[in-house]
């Protein structure tokens, strides 16, 4: 049985990237406008982002229980340790939806009394995206979802020691993995609608939540190539080989066109039909974040497409390596794209409503994210390493009687 | 064919004692013609040292005649040949065009590929293929060898070989 040690160096480095984190937080609080949106539309940008990681591997690990797959058993762990990070996750969004409860940040439009009044659009709105449903729907979505991470990882660890051939404890798993998918799959659409598709609140889209929903996933399975390559450079998973990570590498590949497959069709509708309510979003993405637009389509659909098109570089640890750090922040990016124009846009309209005109004229629109959005992003990397490899610790690293181990020490694919 | 072969085969029952007989023909640095399964054995690609299939570069050359050909086409016909304005957009219409250059991208490289593998197995419609055993598509596993030059005592060293790794047949046919 071999157990994860979290070395002394690790615990620096990844406790210095949340002192950046902190820092650079601190900083774009202390510069930032009156109503502090460059601050909120942060902890927005990188809590829903960092949450969506947590959630979609575990959304990835019930879907894996309920097919019968056997490849990742070696390294589950680490699959249940990312959707622990659901804990961490939702203090951020749980803050979030209290500030809109009690008015502490101001991102969103519908939650603007005096913005809402002379807007019939929204207000028809107002069923849905109000800030008592907002507050509820977070805690009750996140919770459920860490609620069924937190069961799936307690049984996890009880079949380790208690498995047997009847497989009961497997059996439960099955039943926790069925319930997850329908209620995972119908809530994060619901709450990626709350938390980032109503910042710009007069405009839908019926793809969006998949949309979001392919980004957290190529995220992750970034992260996942990244964690067990350094793992197996200090020397754990002897047995998770190349034939391992070029499975990894086509769950990169696909979800990317995936990705590529959702932004696409979601654009060439909008496009296509040409409705000024529609369009809107594009336009404003377009006319003002041009570098970010192409940026965010080459690095997260041409790069890892060409890069991965053939069977050798999938099995290759530094291609690997370098695809999954640039999807990571390509997909960060695909969240500043999705964040800011709408925050930008709604502290403007505030500002000008309220008589801060002056303050509107110096608002920066940030048109590519600062080296102070970044030290945040290195913060989050730091956080969520810290808690993944805390968690990696508590228990064996490989299981020992999952039904399907026998399979995932002997998988080959080529 | 110019030159008829002769070719001694021995059929098997089953793919693991298929694998095993490969594996030892290998080590007694016997020339292996070609093997033949009603089904693609795990295993067996290695075991015969054969490197990796190159068809996935037929596929990518085809699938870019396919982008090429449909984004080309689309071009002309639309800013060339007969240029309509439709729905207020421009006649180089980028986005609208995407949607076909996939479709063709697949279908070039899908049809491309089958093309390419029929041709190199000898499969294509003009071939005659000579099969050695019609039951190497159902239930049987052919390891054949080319004996066109062998002499008697080297032909009877392969049926010794047969033989011993469990061989169910051992026939000779002239292709």
């Amino acid at each position: 049985m071999q157990t994860f040690s979290f070395a002394g160096s690790e615990r620096k480095f990844f406790g210095a990237c949340m002192v950046i984190g902190v820092i650079s937080l601190l900083a774009i609080y202390l510069t930032d406008d009156p109503l502090h949106s460059r601050f909120w539309g942060n902890i927005l940008q990188n809590g829903s982002f960092f949450l969506g990681i947590a959630f979609i591997s575990l959304f990835l690990y019930a879907a894996k229980i309920i097919a019968y797959s056997g490849w990742h058993v070696q390294f589950k762990r680490i699959l249940e340790s990312y959707s622990l990070f659901l804990g961490v996750g939702l203090i951020f969004m749980i803050v979030l939806g209290l500030g809109t409860y009690f008015g502490f940040h101001s991102l969103y439009e519908w939650n603007q009394p005096h913005l809402v009044e002379n807007d019939p659009i929204i207000q028809g709105k107002s069923p849905f995206l109000n800030p008592g449903w907002y507050l509820f729907a977070t805690i009750v979505f996140g919770g459920s979802w860490f609620f069924v991470a937190r069961q799936l990882r307690a049984l996890s660890l009880k079949e380790d020691s208690e498995g047997d051939i009847s497989f009961k404890i497997h059996k439960k798993m099955k039943i926790w993995a069925a319930i997850m998918l329908p209620l995972g799959g119908f809530t994060s659409a619901a709450a990626i609608w709350l938390w980032l598709m109503s910042l710009d609140a007069h405009w839908y889209s019926t793809l969006y939540g998949w949309y979001t929903g392919a980004s957290w996933l190529v995220a992750a399975v970034g992260f996942l190539i990244l964690t067990i390559i350094y793992l197996k450079s200090r020397g754990f998973y002897p047995k998770v080989t190349e034939e391992h990570l070029h499975d990894l590498g086509k769950y990169l590949f696909a979800f990317s066109v995936f990705w590529a497959y959702l932004w696409f069709s979601q654009y060439m509708l909008i496009w296509y039909a040409n409705i000024g309510e529609a369009t809107i979003y594009f336009h404003h993405r377009h006319e003002h974040y041009p570098t970010l637009f192409y940026i965010n389509l080459v690095i997260n659909f041409a790069l890892p497409f060409l890069i991965l098109l053939t069977n050798d570089s999938k099995r290759r640890k530094g291609t690997l390596i370098f695809v999954s750090i640039a999807v990571i922040i390509g997909h960060w990016i695909d969240f500043f794209l999705m964040v800011k124009p709408g925050v930008h846009y709604t502290t403007n309209k505030i500002l000008m409503t309220t008589g801060m005109e002056e303050a509107a004229a110096e608002l920066t629109r940030f048109t590519m994210p600062g080296l102070l959005d970044f030290g945040v992003f290195i913060g989050f990397i730091g956080l969520f390493g810290y808690f993944v490899f805390n968690s990696l610790t508590k228990a064996a690293l490989v299981p020992a009687k999952d039904p399907y181990l026998e399979e995932s020490l002997h998988h080959h694919v080529a | 064919m110019a030159n008829k072969k002769d070719v001694l085969f021995g059929l098997y029952d089953d793919e693991e004692i298929l694998v095993a007989a490969v594996k030892e023909a290998k080590n007694q640095k016997f020339d292996i013609m070609d093997v033949f399964t009603p089904f693609p054995v795990h295993g067996l690609d290695p075991a015969l040292g054969l490197s990796e299939s190159r068809l996935h570069v037929a596929g990518f050359v085809f699938g870019l005649l396919g982008a090429l050909t449909a984004f080309g086409f689309m071009t002309w016909i639309n800013v060339v040949d007969w240029p309509i304005i439709i729905g207020g957009k421009p006649y180089w219409s980028v986005p609208a065009f995407i949607p076909i250059t996939f479709e063709l991208t697949v279908l070039f490289s899908a049809v491309g590929m089958v093309i390419v593998f029929y041709t190199i197995c000898g499969l294509a419609p003009t071939g005659n293929t000579k099969v050695l055993d019609n039951r190497i598509t159902d239930d049987k596993f052919c390891l054949a060898f080319d004996v066109t030059k062998m002499d008697e005592s080297e032909k009877s060293e392969l049926e010794k070989f047969f033989g011993n790794t469990g061989a169910s047949e051992i026939n000779t046919k002239t292709l």
